[in-house]
């Protein structure tokens, strides 16, 4: 019997972890114990920033990593991230088929091997005071955290704020910033209704988790096992999809409970935030190159 | 069983390592080595580099050095020579003297660094020359210190606090609120055993202060203002939106540097001692974290705490058997581990034991944290032990002997939160219905 | 000078030289939080800021840990230490330094390995900075290679000269006097 680490970066009462621990259980079953595995949830063995490189290197044979995370070191893997390009479920899922042979390409040229992935629920934007239009956003300090972020406020003309992810409850008590963007599920799991009391489900965009196997220990896997791990795989995919629905709801729920305005953007937000979208998309794709065009016309052709 | 061997294995080449005085940063990285290398198949060196890179670049850590150098420009300008010419007149006749200074001041400096290392650095760089000068026995200041330096993990903002509201899922905000008011018992608590040590001990000898007129007391305290406005700054900068957690250290740094330019008792010599006993004093604690990253990875990796906690979710226990159970882990725990480390890898078991036994997960943070301010004065992992002696010389187990007193005060303190729950509590619960 | 001179002289100015890099770190550090706070105030963008400190952080670790070494600034539990007659201390020694000689010598081998793996797969930060990591890192690896040379360094001196030229530093403890 094989032990398999599996670090993962979420707290272990998230969604994602519970769908990861009972993968593992699955496969500890499905192979008859041959492969064990253990996860790690909380960042406990690696924390998020390193569970990729961990995998790739062998440090551990399995893990889960925010894919988009990595955009720096390949731009494809933002592909999830272009805000207001796909901005639902059913939309997610089919820009994730159409894009899915070229990131597991980029995945197999770092050593790694995808198993399965699940979408986080919708980024909505959060604000402290009313906003109907880009422009009464004007001013406004925005939580941001990575380049998509920052160039999404100066897109709407706020003021980016760098905060990181373990001050930002206490930034948004002390005012640092009053507006961000994350999920529903996030803004949940801060209490973020202590600060801020606008929730605009703008559904921006659908981040993906990706389980990870270094390609080198997959090929060492006898395929009985490869094919139950799979199995178990596509089997934690749809369990995950539809609890990242189910806790969209929930959360959204939760938030309204905690006192907040939580509802669709009005029209003319709408239509400000489609602009923003149309030039950050515009960005990406002269960055990604070909393979980027290829993914967003496979994607209008199916989507429109 | 193999947990048993795994425990003796651990503990055998710690107790080697440092015994026979490998300095405590290299001893950690062996023990891990040895503990990876014979628990798993994985690629150690690696693991290792990742490991320790991960540990060392991170954002939040850089407020130690900023700390730690402010409290050494303090040290070498009038600062805290004024600091105790203020104060002594007004606590010159409580019982227990000058040593309550060590209290409050980590106490007042808690509130302003969210690490118990900077806060006994900052505090002990400017306390323990002064309370010497004065013939306080060296057995309170040391012990009153490594106690109360805990307060910075109590009382907001505390980097404890928040990666366990994040591990747990429960409002930062809230668990920064309930920290508060215990943070103050615990420090009367240690402040009332100074008094008492002091009317009840025979080697009670300081120096006496001379007896002022109350005028000359205001007088005297004229030389606190420039300490209190630098504290005064760096607080309003958090509470007031201006720096997050992190960067008010650094505000501390330029807020120290400007008041000794204005006393104009810094010149460049004593500029550059400052900041070389800052770079060394900080990395003596970095190379002890850069250890104990490794270590806790190696403990994650063999499964023990988990193991352990698993092991007590399968005892039938009652509320109060429970934590008195968990009591014991952590404290335990501590002997090896830091406590933020013992937090992260045991509570995906212990979180979903105490929410099912109905204990509060906010009231628990604060035991949570008590507990960990434990671990920081316990050998013979300890890190406010290996700070102090860093600073004065003393052995470890000096130092742990003189902090056992107030180790025994925060055992009191978690039997006052379990029967007084409302300690912690009151304040979250009003500030909810204030926001609602 | 003899060829001994000139090396000691070498070693020497290489662990001050490091340690003056620590100190600069640590400056850099203050820089850094400053001109974040900064921008944010003046409504302007520092991109990278954090990721930027915490390699400085890292650095000014790194790279003062041999200067640290020398000032006797790292701690140990000395008790078996100070009680054992003079022969045994010298074997103890010999030990310690041997084992800290040996773990860093193993961080070196596999941190070069590390920054190389960095430079090849060219591994950048997740942050706002995109840093190519293997530039931090190296600075992590030298200070790693001073230590390591360090304790080297120690080691035979207490295997020739029966002891160690470690110096505490009064200056760097709170004594009174
Ligand atoms: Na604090
Ligand atoms: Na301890």
């Amino acid at each position: 019997a094989e032990k398999w680490d599996m670090p993962m970066a979420y707290p272990a009462s998230n969604f994602h972890s519970e769908v990861g621990a009972e993968f593992g259980k699955c496969v500890t079953d499905g192979t008859s114990g041959d492969i064990e595995i253990v996860t790690h949830p909380s960042g406990s063995l690696f924390p998020g920033a390193q569970i990729k490189r961990a995998v790739q290197t062998g440090q551990v044979p399995i893990g889960e990593r925010l894919m988009s995370a990595h955009q720096n070191d390949n731009v494809l893997f933002g592909f999830d991230s272009i805000p207001f390009l796909a901005s639902s479920f059913d939309a997610s899922g089919i820009l994730w088929e159409v894009a899915k042979p070229a990131i597991e390409k980029a995945l197999a040229d770092e050593n790694l091997t995808l198993l399965y992935t699940v979408p986080w629920p919708p980024q909505g934007l959060y604000f402290k005071d009313e906003v109907n239009s880009v422009a009464d956003m004007k001013g406004m300090k925005f939580r941001s955290f990575n380049n998509i972020t920052t160039r999404l406020a100066e897109l709407m003309d706020m003021l980016p704020v760098t905060v990181e992810a373990a001050e930002l409850s206490q930034a948004l008590a002390t005012g640092v910033a009053n507006a961000m963007i994350t999920s529903g599920a996030t803004g949940y799991d801060s209490k973020v209704w202590e600060s801020l009391n606008f929730y605009y489900e703008v559904d921006a965009w659908l981040p993906r988790n990706y389980i990870i196997v270094n390609s080198d220990v997959w090929a060492d896997v006898s395929d009985a096992n490869k094919a139950a791990i799979q199995t178990c795989a596509a089997a934690a995919e749809t369990e995950g999809l539809q609890r990242s629905k189910d806790y969209t709801d929930f959360t959204l729920n939760g938030l309204r409970e905690g006192g907040m305005y939580v509802g669709p953007p009005s029209e003319k937000l709408a239509a400000d935030l489609k602009e923003v979208g149309e030039v950050l998309t515009d960005e990406w794709l002269k960055d990604a190159g070909e393979e980027g065009k290829a993914i967003v016309d496979a994607f209008h052709a199916k989507a429109d | 069983m193999e947990n048993a061997a795994i425990i003796i294995l651990f503990l055998f080449v710690l107790f080697t390592l440092l015994g026979t005085g490998v300095w405590v940063g290299l001893a950690l990285m062996g023990v891990a080595w040895v503990g990876m290398e014979l628990f798993t198949t994985r690629p150690v060196g690696d693991v290792m580099l990742t490991t320790i890179w991960s540990a060392s670049s991170s954002w939040t850590l850089t407020a130690l050095p900023m700390f730690i150098w402010m409290g050494e420009i303090l040290y070498r300008t009038r600062l805290s020579e004024d600091m105790f010419k203020g104060l002594s007149p007004w606590m010159a006749g409580l019982p227990g003297g000058l040593v309550h200074t060590n209290i409050v001041g980590c106490t007042v400096f808690g509130a302003v660094s969210g690490s118990s290392a900077a806060t006994l650095t900052t505090v002990g760089k400017m306390s323990i020359p002064e309370l010497r000068k004065r013939n306080y026995p060296e057995h309170l200041v040391i012990g009153t210190l490594a106690g109360a330096a805990t307060l910075g993990l109590m009382i907001p903002p505390s980097l404890t606090l928040i990666v366990y509201g994040v591990t747990v899922n429960e409002s930062i905000t809230k668990l920064f609120f309930a920290g508060v008011v215990p943070g103050i018992i615990l420090a009367a608590m240690f402040m009332g055993y100074v008094a008492i040590y002091s009317v009840t001990s025979k080697d009670w000898n300081p120096d006496v202060e001379e007896k002022i007129s109350f005028g000359q007391k205001i007088k005297n305290s004229r030389f606190l203002i420039p300490i209190l406005l630098l504290i005064v700054v760096v607080i309003g900068s958090l509470y007031l939106g201006y720096a997050t957690a992190t960067e008010a250290a650094a505000i501390g740094v330029v807020g120290a540097l400007v008041l000794a330019a204005v006393q104009g008792s810094l010149d460049w010599k004593s500029f550059v001692q400052s900041l070389m006993g800052a770079t060394r004093t900080s990395a003596m604690i970095a190379l002890i974290l850069a250890g104990a990253a490794f270590l806790s990875l190696a403990m994650g990796f063999t499964g023990l705490p988990r193991g352990l906690a698993d092991l007590i979710s399968h005892w039938d226990l009652s509320r109060f058997q429970l934590l008195i159970v968990l009591l014991v882990f952590y404290i335990i725990l501590g002997c090896f581990l830091d406590g933020i480390s013992s937090v992260v890898l045991t509570m995906a078991v212990v979180e979903p034991m105490v929410r099912d036994a109905g204990i509060n997960l906010i009231w628990f943070g604060i035991f949570v944290v008590v507990v960990i301010e434990m671990a920081q004065v316990t050998p013979p992992i300890g890190f406010n032990l290996f700070v102090l002696q860093g600073m004065t010389e003393h052995e470890m187990g000096y130092i742990a002997k003189c902090a056992f007193p107030m180790f025994l005060l925060m055992i009191i303190m978690v039997f006052l939160l379990i029967a007084f729950p409302e300690m912690a509590m009151w304040l979250p619960d009003n500030m909810d219905k204030r926001l609602n | 000078m003899t060829i001994g001179r000139v090396l000691r002289l070498s070693l020497d100015f290489l662990y001050r030289l490091s340690g003056a890099m620590a100190a600069v770190s640590l400056v850099m550090i203050l820089l850094l939080v400053v001109m974040q706070m900064a921008a944010r105030w003046t409504g302007e963008m520092f991109r990278g800021g954090a990721e930027y400190a915490g390699y400085a952080m890292a650095a000014a670790s790194f790279l003062a840990f041999a200067n640290a070494l020398n000032h006797g600034s790292h701690i140990r539990v000395s008790i078996l230490l100070n009680a054992v007659p003079e022969p045994i201390h010298r074997i103890l020694e010999i030990w310690c330094f041997a084992v800290g000689t040996a773990i860093m010598w193993y961080f070196v081998y596999y941190g070069q390995k590390f920054v190389y793996w960095s430079w090849k797969f060219g591994e950048r930060s997740q942050g706002q900075d995109g840093t190519l990591l293997w530039m931090p890192q190296s600075l992590v690896l030298f200070g790693a290679t001073v230590l390591a040379i360090c304790l080297t360094d120690h080691l035979f001196s207490v295997l020739f000269y029966g002891r160690s030229r470690i110096v505490r530093n009064l200056a760097d403890q709170s004594h009174g006097e």
